[in-house]
């Protein structure tokens, strides 16, 4: 395994901190505390460091909620996160999954569709999911944590879907604080 | 997660990293709340909490008076925290005394925005208020 590949690519991209894999329910709590040392240490402002970990745990969160709406085994609920800085310095948190190539297609409209909003009519359409009944059986269920993502970045949030081979896709989003 | 409730009497909840300390008083009327909220499915932790209010609400006479020191809560929590303040708004309405008493770290602006943005939809008294950093 080339570890010096790896570390050089992470270095290049400016990752601060990465883990693929199957991501479970105390590994996210680990990770995220890992997370908040590291903001600590780095002295970032307090609101920038609680963003960054809101936006992790939504985006991981989305995805094991995700995993388990489609009964994915171990081998599909898997996840690559990664949370580092863009070149203007700003803090991104980015997280990777294999999803349905139609459930991808949905994503990515939703998020297209959550990009052409205003602050405030974030806000409004935030205000409006949290008062939609509780889902756990539908994309939209992924909506609320989105539109708080989007809400506590400066930039539109990115979606990338690439498709595989087998009918299903790689879904990967980024948030930048 | 250690659980202690029944009809008419307190409640509870030992907190974990990623769910808060909960305590309810019934003889004072007094539900405190403090620290993270950040479970997966945060009605698992809530539905509980709810229950205690709303049997509150139709047994006891007294005034519920909320008091929040949460610092972090998910999508999934702040939902859940949306029913409990929905419920406390529809008793309010019938004319029970209730009210939210929201402390945080003058620092944590994040925290004292989500509080302002429940405060937005309730007309009972809803206090938000910086105390002095210690942690």
């Amino acid at each position: 395994m080339d570890l010096l590949a790896m570390r050089e690519s992470y270095q290049q991209q400016r990752v601060m901190l990465c883990f693929n894999g199957p991501i479970s329910r105390s590994l996210i709590e680990e990770i995220g505390n890992a997370l908040r040392n590291y903001l600590d240490s780095e002295q970032a402002a307090l609101s920038s460091s609680m963003d960054v970990f809101a936006i992790y745990i939504e985006m991981t969160q989305n995805i094991r909620h995700y995993s388990r709406r489609r009964q994915y085994g171990e081998r599909d609920a898997t996840a690559i996160v990664a949370v580092g800085r863009d070149d203007a310095g700003r803090y991104t948190v980015s997280a990777g999954n294999l999803v349905e190539a139609d459930d991808g297609r949905e994503l990515a409209k939703m998020i297209e569709e959550i990009g052409e909003l205003d602050k405030t009519e974030l806000k409004q359409a935030y205000k409006r999911q949290l008062r939609q009944p509780r889902d756990t059986n539908s994309t939209r269920g992924a909506g609320l944590g989105l539109l708080d993502m989007a809400r506590k970045s400066s930039l539109p949030l990115q979606a990338r879907l690439q498709p595989l081979p087998n009918g299903q896709a790689f879904f990967s989003l980024t948030a930048t604080v | 997660m250690i659980v202690t409730t029944a009809m008419n009497s307190d409640i509870q909840i030992s907190g974990t990293q990623s769910t808060p300390t909960v305590r309810g008083d019934w003889g004072t009327g007094c539900l405190t709340m403090q620290g993270d909220s950040y479970p997966e499915n945060a009605f698992e932790l809530f539905d509980q909490i709810i229950r205690w209010i709303g049997v509150f609400l139709e047994q006891n006479r007294l005034p519920l008076r909320l008091e929040l020191h949460l610092v972090y809560l998910n999508t999934s929590s702040v939902k859940a925290m949306m029913d409990i303040f929905d419920l406390l708004e529809g008793a309010h309405r019938q004319g029970r005394q209730v009210s939210v008493d929201w402390r945080y770290h003058a620092e944590n602006e994040r925290i004292a925005e989500l509080a302002e943005e429940f405060r937005e939809d309730c007309t009972f008294p809803f206090a938000i208020e910086p105390k002095q950093a210690t942690s």
